[in-house]
């Protein structure tokens, strides 16, 4: 035995410095292979020769002139006898009842009281061994030393490769204590309020509120957030060190311990927590007995965990709750705790403003990682924003329309003005009465006149008259400027003459120029026949008369009836406009000569007629009526008879009177 | 300078045999005096041929013969074709009365009735405002001037053969006249 241990003691040395230098291991290390390789032959023989294990085929380990490929396997030989020892010895000891973890609890709780760092990594590290104690139930610590070294061994060799930077079995423990380290479980100790109790502690809640909220709105992200009520182990878990739930029971199995510490000492039995999780560990132990690596992390887990308890015993006893994000709140409360340790101290003005600038740092990091308002959100439907908040926003958007003039007094000054200024300047925006353009008769005969006899000229001597034209209209032109220029020097000349020589000058009124353009067609020029004639100068009957309005002439026949009111109607008005006239020179004349108006006038004529009638120089025709038309043969018969019977009247009348005339006249008798 | 010689033949169908003789002088003398070209009626083929030979300064002058002749043929004056030699720019363009509508006996010569007019009035009206000479030759029409009228005058034409009266026909080419003449 005592050669054992010695060989033990040097193979952790060897270890040991290997693992004070990590960095070296960046390369490959053929010394230090050749040490691990002596160092595993070493380990094995003596396991061989201590018979714990029985079975397996190889009494001892081959490394000379071995790969690595060859050690390996020949451990893979050995494993299966060593899985079936382990098997049976933890069956042994479940069944053991008088076996309890109290004792090695106490023991670890008298290790964890210790609360410094570097007893922390012991703590571990013994920690550590009664784990393995633990699970295998052996009270020989040699040999669970010796497994311990195996099983460090092994997971050793399972992490040593010959290129890779070894992972050493201290080096795991290191960075285990590292991240432990990180991750400080204090509970908190945050404001006391007036409604804390044992129980309950108001700050706790709140922060468990802030921190449910926050999960609810990630849930809509993500789906991968855990259930709390699930049965599922998924593997992320055993491997992230977020995952420090405690090991899932299943919803049924869950009790009061699970949930809350317990009740009655502040200073509590943590220890019975810890022993509660170590049974839990103990049976997850069972299920994941294979994985040896994943057990050793979950080892360290939950070893945490259980540190984690041992550390609250300072704090008081209060409510918790498993969170499967403790990380986050533990943040914040050691730094509060932090904050806390310092409340007397006089700060110098400069660490106040250091504080403030550090607290706003803070709250803008903070505002800038949460999630944006709903404001800053792009398009924002109402059912994603509080109620009635955009009232209280001042709202900018384009506007498609131009907006209606806001009128106020100073536009109305404005418009006054320029009104004003319009009536001064007398800029009236009348409009102007369209005329429509009169096309004179002559205007006909400009237009290109259609000859309907074949042309004198060839084609040929038409298209050289064109050109001629052309050709003449430039040089008429050029001619014309010099003359112009000539004549207006002489006019201007002359002008200044007179008025100087003439003091009754009066200026001639200003000559508008006029240039006669002849704009008579070619063919219409040159016609060779004499001018008597040619019908050229012979007018249109356009000319002559003027086109009715209504167009053709029609005869009575042909009129419709509004053509013959129409007729009518200015029949009438000429009629109209004549007597009007008429009346007009009468009054005219009137006034100006009176005898001559009173001769012709219908008032006159009247006057006269009745005078003379009167006074018996003139009779009055009787109407007999036979100006009348006679339309039918009764009519003429009655009239006729009518007649007759009037002469006979007049005729019986006449005889009377010449008889009363006879028997009167004594006047005439003279008697 | 000309190269090798060219030559060119036109044929002349019976009736314009005796016109041809008639005009002989009158076409012979512009295009060997102006164009400096050969020309001679083959009796035996009945045709014109025109051949360029030393003296010959421009080659389009040969073109300009040969479309001279063939103007005469067609059945304008003398005069008239010599335009084509006198002026680059001017076509001759020729085309059927059923090309424009499919007519057939009393409507086909209702329609070149139309056409010429009654002693040529019409026709002659076309020419004049349009400035261009119509060659109607049965059912064909054969258009002689500058791009722009012969456009004019075919289109009047085309009215007519469709049916418009030719009053309708005057007052248009008189308007479209009356616009390209204001245009220069």
């Amino acid at each position: 035995a005592v050669p054992g241990i010695v060989r033990i003691q040097t193979c952790l040395r060897v270890a040991g410095a290997a693992a004070a230098r990590p960095e070296c291991f960046l390369s490959v290390q053929d010394g230090l292979a050749a040490d691990f390789r002596a160092m595993t032959k070493t380990l094995y023989d003596l396991n061989k020769r201590s018979n714990i294990v029985r079975g397996g085929p190889l009494k001892e380990l081959m490394i000379e002139n071995f790969d690595e490929e060859q050690i390996w396997q020949q451990l893979e030989l050995q494993n299966n006898a060593v899985l079936d020892f382990f098997k049976k010895s933890i069956a042994k000891d479940a069944e053991d009842e008088d076996l309890c973890l109290l004792s090695d609890q106490e023991a670890e709780g008298s290790d964890a009281e210790t609360s410094s760092d570097k007893e922390f990594e012991d703590n571990i590290m013994e920690a550590e061994t009664e784990q393995m104690n633990v699970y295998t139930k052996d009270k020989h610590k040699t040999k669970a030393k010796e497994k311990q070294s195996k099983l460090k061994s092994k997971s050793l060799m399972q992490k040593y490769s010959d290129e890779d930077s070894d992972i050493d079995f201290d080096i795991e423990a290191l960075e285990q204590q590292t991240k432990t380290a990180k991750e400080t479980t204090l509970r908190k100790k945050g404001r006391k309020s007036v409604v804390d109790d044992k129980f309950f502690k108001l700050a706790e809640m709140e922060t468990f509120l802030e921190h449910a909220e926050k999960e609810d709105k990630e849930e809509e992200d993500d789906d991968d957030d855990i259930n709390y009520f699930e049965d599922i182990i998924s593997d992320d878990e055993e491997d992230s060190e977020e995952a420090k739930v405690k090991p899932i029971k299943s919803s049924r199995d869950m009790t009061y311990k699970d949930f809350f510490d317990s009740v009655d000492d502040d200073d509590g039995d943590d220890d019975l927590v810890a022993n509660d999780a170590e049974e839990d560990q103990e049976e997850e132990a069972d299920s994941a007995i294979e994985e040896q690596n994943e057990e050793s992390m979950s080892e360290f887990e939950d070893m945490d965990e259980v540190v984690e308890h041992m550390r609250s015993k300072e704090a008081s006893k209060k409510v918790t709750f498993n969170l499967p994000d403790d990380s986050e709140t533990e943040h914040v409360t050691e730094v509060q705790l932090e904050k806390e340790i310092n409340p007397n101290e006089i700060k110098s003005s400069f660490e106040k403003r250091q504080e403030k600038m550090s607290k706003k740092i803070k709250s803008l990091e903070e505002a800038l990682l949460e999630e944006k308002p709903w404001q800053l959100k792009g398009e924002v439907t109402g059912q994603k924003r509080p109620e009635n908040s955009l009232l209280e926003e001042t709202v900018l958007f384009d506007h498609a329309v131009r907006m209606a003039p806001v009128i106020t007094e100073e536009t109305t000054f404005q418009l006054e003005d320029i009104i004003k200024q319009r009536i001064l300047d007398e800029a009236w925006d009348d409009v102007v009465p369209k005329e429509k353009p009169k096309e004179e008769a002559f205007e006909y005969k400009k237009r290109i006149s259609l000859d309907h006899e074949k042309s004198k000229l060839s084609l040929a001597e038409i298209y050289e008259q064109e050109y001629m034209k052309l050709h003449q209209q430039k040089t008429e032109e050029e001619e014309n400027p010099e003359h112009k220029e000539i004549q207006e020097m002489m006019d201007s000349l002359f002008q200044k003459l007179d008025a100087l020589c003439n003091f009754h000058f009066t200026p001639k009124p200003p000559v508008p120029e006029v240039k006669i353009v002849s704009n008579l067609p070619a063919i219409s020029m040159e016609e060779v026949a004499p001018v008597a004639v040619s019908d050229a100068a012979l007018l249109a009957p356009e000319e002559i008369k003027k086109k009715n309005k209504a167009g053709d002439v029609k005869t009575d026949a042909e009129k419709t009836p509004t053509d013959k009111k129409r007729e009518r109607r200015r029949k009438k008005l000429r009629k109209r406009m004549r007597q009007r006239e008429k009346e007009q020179r009468q009054k005219l004349l009137e006034k100006m000569k009176p005898e001559q108006g009173t001769k012709l006038s219908k008032k006159a004529a009247a006057a006269k007629l009745k005078r003379l009638t009167k006074e018996g120089k003139a009779s009055l025709l009787k109407d007999e009526g036979k100006d009348k038309a006679l339309k039918s043969s009764q009519a003429f018969f009655s009239q006729l008879q009518d007649q007759v019977r009037m002469q006979i009247k007049d005729a019986s009348k006449l005889k009377k009177k010449q008889k009363k005339e006879k028997a009167i006249s004594v006047h005439k008798l003279k008697l | 300078q000309v190269g090798k010689g060219e030559l060119r033949k036109i044929p002349v169908p019976a009736n314009r045999y005796t016109p041809l003789k008639e005009n002989w002088m009158k076409i012979f003398t512009p295009i060997v005096e102006h164009l400096q070209l050969q020309i001679r009626f083959n009796l035996k083929t009945r045709n014109v041929e025109i051949k360029t030979c030393q003296e010959t300064k421009d080659l389009s002058a040969l073109t300009k013969a040969a479309d001279f002749v063939k103007a005469f043929i067609l059945g304008f004056q003398v005069e008239d074709a010599l335009a084509l030699i006198r002026l680059d720019d001017l076509f001759l363009e020729s085309f059927e009365v059923t090309d424009v509508k499919p007519l057939k006996g009393d409507h086909l010569s209702r329609a070149i009735g139309r056409i010429a007019g009654k002693g040529g009035k019409t026709k002659f009206t076309i020419e004049n405002v349009t400035r261009t000479r119509i060659v109607l030759a049965d059912a064909k029409i054969h258009i002689l001037g500058s791009f722009q009228n012969i456009k004019m005058a075919r289109t009047a034409i085309c009215n007519l053969i469709l049916g418009s009266p030719p009053s309708k026909v005057y007052g248009n080419i008189r308007a479209v006249a009356s616009r390209a003449a204001e245009r220069f």
